[in-house]
């Protein structure tokens, strides 16, 4: 077991996502988010102004013409589009080289993230949802627990994994050998981020979508966990924890989920997710 | 010796002796591996999802995908590289399953239906297996050896 004030420092001790990308996800729900405001909070990032103007002009777009002002990127993308490219430009810089106790390298956990992030997105539209707010970046920064907590996991992995391999799922072996599993502390690293509050809650209910409590956006979370459950099916960024994971039936259930609209959106998404994962290296890459 | 990677949704095929085939990763996607000791020739699929009919515009950019429009394309090309089908030593990785019980999420299993069907249709025998479970898996081909092993939960084993 691990003292949540150890859990804490570890949370506080992390990188934490730029300034501007997080004021943009707060501009993207603000119904009256103007154009101008995104374009203020762009501008003076020129880190931010380059990205959004290469990921516009790339193929994952498939845009006729070219991009060449933050002004025509926010007007032909749209202010979410914007935001979720934002969130990614500032998510992957944060993920180390390798994962401590997970066994994963940073390409992979980015692959794993966009994947998820893309999934999500598209069994929204595949199961004709309306489209919950932040659906992509929710999908995202869905594992950032897996930062904190990582070499607790480290330490405790042969009583971790030796559970894993009598058939519980990853999380819930985190869960009994540590006393707390990488959804609580994504919950707590979504705090000290500052994030909004339903990219939190995706955070610490993606393992266990049918215990949400009241005021949770259940859809969101659904969305993600059956997005995590279906990238790590197809091997998108596979971790120690393999396919040990648990689908949750209610989820099944809420969403109305056929197996052939899983294959479609999962035959659909391959592209777009190597697409978009290429077009930021985390910090650990070399590329 | 080069080392030929076979990404999700892809096939690679080699007739040099000192190369290794590779995949990584075969979750519920299913790797056929194929060896031809008479004629030096390995091959290897990465193949994602059953049938072709859930999304056929994919499957005519990228065939690998899957198993009815992925594994003839692999075969096809060995047969053009002079291998006959009596030699071929076929084996089998991948279809791996998440702990689901609706099944719902069983893209593996139905990875595997598929390709039994077709074999059985066409006679095509297995050699080894290594399907199914909670297991992402790793899989190795030595061209010149047909040596064939499979990497699972931190241990390498021949397949």
């Amino acid at each position: 077991m691990i003292a949540p004030s150890v859990i804490l420092s570890r949370v506080k001790a992390l990188p934490t996502l730029s300034g501007a990308a997080l004021r943009l996800s707060e501009l993207a729900r603000d119904q009256r988010s103007s154009a101008a405001d995104f374009e203020r909070v762009i501008r003076p990032d020129p880190a931010l102004t380059a990205n959004l103007l290469r990921v516009a002009n790339s193929a994952y777009f498939g845009l006729r013409n070219r991009v060449e002002s933050v002004k025509q990127a926010v007007t032909v993308l749209g202010l979410t589009r914007v935001s979720e490219v934002a969130a990614a430009a500032a998510f992957a810089p944060v993920i180390p080289a390798r994962l401590p106790g997970y066994d994963i390298e940073a390409s992979a956990f980015w692959l794993h993230s966009v994947a998820v992030a893309v999934l999500s997105e598209r069994l929204a539209v595949e199961l004709k949802m309306p489209r919950p707010d932040l659906t992509f970046t929710a999908g995202l920064l869905h594992d950032i627990g897996k930062l904190a907590i990582g070499t607790f996991v480290s330490q405790e992995s042969v009583e971790i994994l030796g559970r894993v391999r009598g058939g519980l799922a990853f999380a819930s072996a985190e869960r009994e050998v540590l006393g707390v599993d990488h959804a609580e502390v994504g919950a707590l690293v979504a705090d000290a981020w500052r994030l909004p509050t339903a990219m939190g809650a995706v955070a610490r209910w993606h393992h266990a979508p049918d215990d949400v409590p009241e005021g949770v956006d259940r859809p969101l979370v659904d969305l993600v966990h059956a997005a995590d459950g279906l990238a790590h099916a197809l091997g998108l960024g596979a971790d120690v924890g393999e396919l040990a994971r648990q689908i949750a039936p209610g989820t099944e259930a809420r969403l109305g989920i056929r197996a052939r609209r899983l294959e479609r959106v999962a035959g659909a998404s391959l592209d777009a997710i190597r697409e978009m994962a290429g077009l930021f290296a985390p910090r650990g890459d070399s590329r | 010796m080069s080392t030929l990677t076979v990404d999700i949704s892809d096939f690679k095929v080699s007739a040099k002796a000192d190369d290794l085939i590779v995949t990584y990763a075969l979750g519920s996607c299913i790797a056929v591996i194929v060896h031809d000791p008479v004629r030096v020739v390995g091959g290897m699929i990465h193949y994602m999802l059953p049938l072709s009919e859930t999304s056929p515009e994919k499957a005519k950019i990228r065939p690998a995908m899957f198993a009815d429009t992925g594994i003839p394309l692999l075969f096809q090309t060995m047969y053009q590289l002079g291998c006959q089908k009596k030699d071929l030593i076929v084996k089998v990785a991948g279809g791996g399953a998440l702990y689901d019980d609706k099944g719902l999420f069983s893209i593996g299993k139905r990875n595997y239906t598929v390709l039994r069907k077709m074999f059985w249709k066409s006679n095509v025998l297995i050699r080894a297996e290594d399907v199914g479970g909670a297991k992402s898996r790793t899989t190795r081909l030595q061209v010149g050896s047909g040596l064939c092993t499979v990497t699972s939960q931190g241990e390498e084993t021949e397949l």
